[in-house]
C-alpha cells in the first residue's frame, strides 16, 4: 500500500526516465500494463494467442535479382556457360518459354518451368565457344600426309581397311560388349595370287567375298577384346593368303566331274571344234576356234541356257563356220 | 465367357476331374499419373501433373535421361533402381522443398539432378544441404554428382492449373 502511494505520487517523474531507456514504451502507461512490462507473466489460458503475436514472421530470404538482368551484353557468354548444364532462368538473358497449353492461353514463361530444365540445352556450345575450343585443340594436331589425299593412295599404302565400333553410354560404365567386333576389309587385287592359289582363296573364303566389288570381308567377334579380335582377323588373312599359295599333292588329282566351273581347254569341245575346223586340211599349223565362240560356250555352259546366251552362241557357231 | 474343360488323362476314368477355365474381359482402366478434378476445382498441378503420361515426348519430356532406357542396352534394372534412390533422397533430403519432379540426367558417369526448390530456407543451409547431397550421392554411386537446382520464390508459381 505504502508503494503504490510512493507510485501514484512519483508517477510523472518514473515515466519520463523510463523514457529514457525504453523508448517504444507509451507515455500513458498505466499501473497494470507497468506491471507486466516489468515481470512477465505466466499466463495458462491464453499462452497460444501470446506467443503468436510475440512469434517473430519469418523473413522471407533475401534473393538477389537475376543475374541476366546485370550482365553487360557483349560478354563473353561462354565465361558464363562453359560446360553442359541444366537451363537456368536467372542466367539466361533469353524470352523463353516453354510448354503445351490450350489455345488463347499464355505458355508458361522460364522461370519456375521445369520442362526448361529437362531438355539437354547447347549453351555451352555456341559458335565463338567452339572456334575458341578449335584454337586450342589446333596445337595437338598435326597435318594430313600429302601421299594420302586422294582415296587411290590411301588404297594403295593401306589396303586392309579396319572397322570397329566404340559405344558411348549414359551410364558409369566404359564397356560394351559389341565393341569387341572386328571387320577387316580388303580388295583382292592387293594379293598376290596365281590362278590356281585365287581360286583356292575363294573356296577358302566362301561367302565372305563379294565379287561385285572383289572385296573379302572378314568380321570376328569370338574373343573378348577388341585386340584379340583384330589380331584373330590378321591371322586369318594371312592364313589365308599362304595355305591357297600351297598345292597339295591331292589337287593334282582333280578329276573333270570335281571341276566347279565349265573350262573350255579341259573339255571335249575344244577338241570336237578344233577337229571340225581343220577336216581335211593338210597343213601342219591348226587353226584354232575364235575367242568369241570359246566365251560364248563357257558362258552357255556355266550361266546356264537362256535366250541370249543360246543366241550369242547360235551366231558366234554361224560366224566360225561361215555359214552366213 | 471361356469355359474349356480339361481333363486329366492320364488319371482312371473314374478320377477324371473337369476342371475350369474361367476368364473375364480385361479392366482397361488406366489411372496412373491422372488426376480427378475436385467439385470446388481447387486441386492444384503442376505442368508436370497436368499432362497424363501419355503425352510425354509431346507435351513433356522425361525425367530420366539416359542411355539404358534404350532397347538392347546396358544397366537397365541398375539404372532404374538408382534413379528412384536419387528421388527418394533429394525429396527426403529436401524435405518438403522439391516443388517439381527430381529430374535426373546422365552423361558418362556424371550424374545431373535438377529440380525446383522452394526459397524456405537460408541460403547457409541451402548450400550445406547442396553439399551434403552431392556429396553422399557421388559416395553411394560412385560417380560425380551435380546438383542444378533454380529456387522458386513462391511455391504457387510452379501451379499450372486447378482442377
Amino acid at each position: 500500500m505504502l508503494l503504490k502511494n510512493i507510485r501514484n505520487f512519483n508517477s510523472s517523474i518514473y515515466i519520463s526516465s523510463r523514457h529514457c531507456f525504453r523508448p517504444y514504451s507509451q507515455g500513458n502507461v498505466n499501473e497494470e500494463s507497468y506491471i507486466e512490462d516489468e515481470f512477465r507473466v505466466l499466463n495458462l489460458r491464453k499462452t497460444k494467442g501470446k506467443q503468436r503475436e510475440n512469434a517473430k514472421k519469418s523473413k522471407p530470404p533475401s534473393v538477389p535479382p537475376p543475374r541476366y538482368q546485370q550482365m553487360a551484353t557483349d560478354q563473353d557468354w561462354s565465361a558464363v556457360w562453359p560446360g553442359p548444364r541444366s537451363f537456368h532462368p536467372a542466367t539466361v538473358p533469353l524470352p523463353l518459354r516453354q510448354g503445351w497449353v490450350p489455345l488463347h492461353k499464355t505458355t508458361p514463361g522460364k522461370f519456375a518451368n521445369a520442362e526448361l530444365m529437362k531438355i539437354p540445352n547447347f549453351l555451352h556450345l555456341t559458335p565463338p565457344a567452339i572456334s575458341k575450343q578449335c584454337e586450342a585443340l589446333k596445337k595437338f594436331c598435326t597435318p594430313w600426309p600429302k601421299i594420302l589425299e586422294s582415296e587411290e593412295q590411301q588404297e594403295k599404302h593401306f589396303p586392309v581397311k579396319f572397322i570397329s565400333s566404340d559405344y558411348v553410354h549414359g551410364l558409369p560404365t566404359i564397356r560394351n560388349p559389341l565393341s569387341r567386333i572386328v571387320t577387316i576389309k580388303l580388295n583382292l587385287d592387293n594379293l598376290q595370287l596365281d590362278k590356281h592359289a585365287k581360286d583356292k582363296f575363294l573356296r577358302l573364303v566362301g561367302e565372305r567375298y563379294n565379287e561385285q566389288t572383289n572385296e573379302l570381308t572378314i568380321v570376328t567377334d569370338r574373343c573378348p577384346l577388341k585386340q584379340q579380335n583384330y589380331d584373330y582377323a590378321m591371322y586369318l588373312l594371312t592364313a589365308l593368303y599362304h595355305e591357297s599359295n600351297i598345292t597339295e599333292e591331292w589337287e593334282n588329282t582333280k578329276q573333270e566331274a570335281d571341276m566347279e566351273y565349265y573350262d573350255w581347254h579341259r573339255n571335249k569341245s575344244k577338241v570336237t571344234s578344233t577337229e571340225i575346223l581343220n577336216w581335211r586340211s593338210t597343213s601342219d599349223k591348226k587353226i584354232d576356234p575364235p575367242q568369241g565362240y570359246i566365251n560364248s560356250v563357257e558362258t552357255l555352259m556355266n550361266e546356264g541356257e537362256n535366250d541370249y546366251n543360246l543366241n550369242k552362241y547360235k551366231e558366234e557357231v554361224i560366224k566360225m563356220l561361215g555359214l552366213s | 465367357m471361356n469355359f474349356l474343360p480339361i481333363i486329366q488323362q492320364n488319371a482312371p476314368i473314374s478320377m477324371q476331374i473337369v476342371r475350369g477355365f474361367r476368364s473375364s474381359a480385361a479392366l482397361s482402366s488406366v489411372q496412373s499419373g491422372r488426376y480427378k478434378i475436385t467439385p470446388k476445382r481447387d486441386r492444384p498441378l503442376t505442368y508436370e501433373m497436368a499432362n497424363p503420361p501419355h503425352f510425354i515426348a509431346h507435351r513433356k519430356a522425361w525425367n530420366s535421361w539416359n542411355t539404358s532406357n534404350l532397347r538392347g542396352e546396358l544397366r537397365t534394372a541398375q539404372c532404374i533402381t538408382e534413379d528412384m534412390f536419387i528421388r527418394k533422397f533429394m525429396t527426403g533430403t529436401w524435405h518438403s522443398l522439391v516443388l517439381s519432379e527430381v529430374i535426373i540426367k546422365r552423361q558418362f558417369n556424371h550424374i545431373r539432378i535438377a529440380a525446383l526448390i522452394k526459397q524456405g530456407i537460408s541460403a547457409r543451409k541451402m548450400y550445406f544441404l547442396l553439399g551434403y547431397t552431392e556429396e553422399m550421392l557421388s559416395y553411394w554411386l560412385q560417380c560425380p554428382v551435380t546438383l542444378e537446382l533454380q529456387t522458386v520464390a513462391d511455391p504457387k508459381d510452379v501451379i499450372f492449373k486447378y482442377i
